[in-house]
């Protein structure tokens, strides 16, 4: 057991941090307007992925440098510190294409995703299927050699800016639920897609609905069997939930020193509580943090995702959550009356984290099976 | 970046789970009957006593990963032998003071020794001072180790348990606790090895925190795993209770909160040979705030799964509870955990 980077992880992360501190974008923080830091988000993955850090534990194969997802971890992490824009996650679809995509497939997609070239989205959820998500109402009738697809999407993160969508729909209302979805790779500019951006609680558009109206879809573009679909979603939840993305771990760190900072600033250091406060958040970042190197070591160890991505989506929405009430604690009343700005938002963005990705509840389902409790 | 067991570690760990396994209490009317000299012959044959004795090149036998290891083995099996008191705490401070001979003893199991704590249980005692003290963990021990001021420095020195203290009606069960109102001279102290440093007694307490924290992630698993067990078999409404959701998400937080921990524990268990003092501190300080933050909650959340028979002293239930309980006072609660993390991290203390 050792928590420390072997020499080789060492020497990555020391060439890695002198390499972001030269290409990280200056001030890209600061772009406001939404379409200037979609165009920023996008060349910073052709900047990591000229680099080499993009995909970086995909098979050779397939463009990637076979390297173990301690890597990815080392990359989100060094990132995360120094402040870097986020992180391009191409892990999950990826391994939705190269392990269900037919050979075409994975010519046709593959290097245009690692290289940021192409920029994807994903059209699960729906109105009526949330956490049911394998009720999903969208449908794809075969005519001919295309699907013709029909519905709504709802939450697809990045919509207005995706070129092409990973996207479920229902290609057979017989079978039960989970067995007639098939999962398609559409293109965001066919005639009949709609998009709008769907404005969260705390006033910014962080995500999409999209409309899929008569949209042709040709049979190749589907990926892996008729009725694969929802196999095919799992597994990418899985990875999505990958505990190689821990770059929120290092953007929590930066948070709570702005916190502590604030707490500094406004003489509170003097008072226990607040020192317990802030000592607590400290503590659930650690946990959180040390549970994730865990999960990440039995990863590399060769054990396939399973439900312990549950554990840790429970702290980290814990841990989010709290801090951003530690920071409204410490604000009073300048966040609600407009003399401080900004955390009002940030603790808006913190109240879906225990929503999307599968609810709290939903997580709570996932470990009372682990554990073998009945249905 | 590996945080995983190598496989001596994993066959060490099946042996202390193996020994601590049949040796605590399925009911807590096992406790008056338990053959507890039996267990800890085991434990001293197996090697597992002698985890902190120093080798030739004074580097520990064991690190604090596998004293953790049998820690939350034998907390998980609740069971009633003075590991913690004596093969960690007190050995280690014999071994940081340089007493071979005195750690010899405890090593192979021949004696035993427990820890003289504050009044509040939460440091070891430093003398002179005020008291009142308490032996904790003392079973089988005639004496407990604390710290006296010398001239010389901080010194370890043995107080007897035999007169001036009283048998005290501790809430664990599976520890032994005296406790001392009356002053003690230190004239009549005997000093046991070297003068100890400061950077010693600073990683004698992430060895102990985190050892207190294993022994916490043991009696919580187990907890949750009988309650769990529990909640597939026991029929309410015609089903298991288990099938409904508020049980089954009342387990599964309690599961959440208990992994967490043991991630926190492993850490500062590896830290404490690893890292330096302060930093194996400042992780064993984390891993007991969390521990103690939420052992009493999942013991609890355990008690309230069994429902009614989970409320009787019959029931293996409180036995968790109050281990926990105490674990969690010892060496300090969250509430004093967070207050020296704050120092560390705000101050710089």
């Amino acid at each position: 057991m050792d928590y420390r980077d072997t020499p080789e992880e060492a020497a990555f992360r020391a060439t890695l941090r002198g390499w972001l501190t030269e290409n990280i974008p200056a001030g890209w923080d600061k772009v406001e307007d939404p379409e200037a830091a979609a165009r920023l988000r996008r060349s910073w993955h052709r900047t990591l992925y000229q680099a080499g850090y993009v995909g970086m534990s995909w098979p050779v194969e397939y463009g990637g440098r076979g390297l173990s997802a301690t890597y990815d971890a080392i990359l989100n992490e060094e990132a995360g510190n120094l402040n870097a824009p986020p992180l391009p996650s191409v892990g999950y679809l990826g391994r939705a294409i190269f392990t269900y995509g037919s050979e075409e497939q994975k010519q046709q997609f593959l290097p245009s995703l690692l290289s940021g070239e192409v920029q994807w989205c994903q059209g699960f959820s729906e109105p009526e299927a949330g956490s049911d998500l394998a009720s999903l109402r969208t449908t794809a009738k075969l005519d001919g050699d295309h699907y013709v697809v029909n519905g709504q999407k709802m939450w697809t993160s990045g919509g207005q800016y995706a070129d092409w969508c990973m996207l479920l729909a229902r290609t057979d209302p017989e079978v039960p639920k989970h067995k007639g979805i098939s999962c398609f790779l559409v293109s965001m500019s066919e005639p009949g897609v709609t998009v709008r951006p769907i404005v969260i609680a705390s006033g910014e558009a962080e995500t999409c609905e999209v409309f899929w109206d008569e949209v042709r879809v040709p049979v190749a573009q589907r990926l892996g069997e008729p009725g694969e679909g929802w196999r095919i979603a799992m597994t990418t939840v899985a990875y999505e939930r990958g505990p190689a993305d821990i770059g929120f771990i290092a953007t929590y760190r930066r948070t709570l020193a702005k916190v502590e900072r604030m707490a500094a600033e406004r003489g509170l250091l003097d008072r226990p509580e607040t020192r317990k406060q802030l000592a607590r958040a400290y503590v659930r970042g650690e946990v959180l943090r040390l549970n994730c190197v865990e999960q990440l070591a039995a990863r590399v160890s060769g054990q396939q995702p399973g439900p312990e991505g549950s554990v840790a989506k429970l702290l980290w929405a814990d841990a989010e959550q709290s801090l951003q009430h530690l920071a409204m604690d410490i604000l009073g009343a300048d966040e609600l009356t407009g003399v401080e700005s900004g955390w009002l938002s940030s603790y808006f963005t913190s109240r879906p984290v225990s929503v999307y990705g599968g609810s709290a509840q939903i997580q709570k389902n996932i470990i009372a099976r682990m554990l073998g409790l009945p249905r | 970046m590996r945080a995983l067991l190598s496989d001596e570690q994993r066959m060490l760990k099946e042996v202390a789970g193996q020994i601590a396994g049949t040796s605590g209490p399925v009911n807590p009317g096992d406790l008056a009957t338990l053959d507890r000299s039996a267990a800890w012959r085991a434990l001293a044959q197996a090697g597992l006593l002698a985890l902190r004795a120093r080798d030739e090149d004074g580097t520990p036998v064991g690190s604090g990963v596998e004293v953790a290891m049998v820690a939350e083995a034998t907390g998980a099996g609740l069971v009633p032998v003075p590991y913690l008191g004596s093969a960690v705490m007190a050995m280690e401070l014999l071994a940081l003071a340089g007493a071979e001979e005195e750690a010899g003893e405890l090593a192979d199991g021949v004696a035993r020794a427990g820890v003289l704590l504050d009044g509040n249980l939460e440091g070891l005692a430093h003398l002179p001072g005020d008291g009142p003290w308490y032996g904790w963990d003392i079973d089988g021990a005639d004496h407990a180790l604390a710290l006296l001021d010398t001239v010389d420095g901080t010194r370890v020195v043995r107080v007897p348990l035999g007169t001036g203290f009283a048998g005290a009606d501790g809430a664990d069960l599976t520890r032994v606790l005296a406790r001392r109102d009356a002053p003690i001279d230190p004239a009549t102290l005997q000093t046991v090895g070297d003068p100890l440093t400061a950077e010693d007694l600073t990683r004698w307490e992430a060895l102990a925190l985190a050892a207190v924290c294993a022994d916490t992630v043991g009696v919580m698993r187990s907890a949750v795993t009988k309650a769990v067990d529990y909640a597939k078999e026991r029929v309410q409404y015609g089903v298991p209770i288990g099938s409904f959701q508020a049980v089954q998400h009342m387990c599964a937080e309690a599961y959440v909160s208990t992994e967490a921990a043991a991630s926190a524990t492993n850490y500062a268990a590896w830290a404490v040979d690893a890292l330096d003092p302060e930093e194996a501190l400042l992780a064993a300080r984390t891993a007991k705030a969390h521990c103690a933050g939420v052992a009493r909650e999942v013991t609890e959340t355990v008690m309230q799964v069994f429902g009614g028979i989970g409320q009787t002293y019959e029931h293996i239930a409180h036995v968790h509870t109050r281990r926990a309980l105490t674990n969690r006072q010892v060496l300090g609660d969250e509430g004093a955990q967070l207050l020296r993390i704050a120092d560390v991290r705000l101050t710089g203390e």
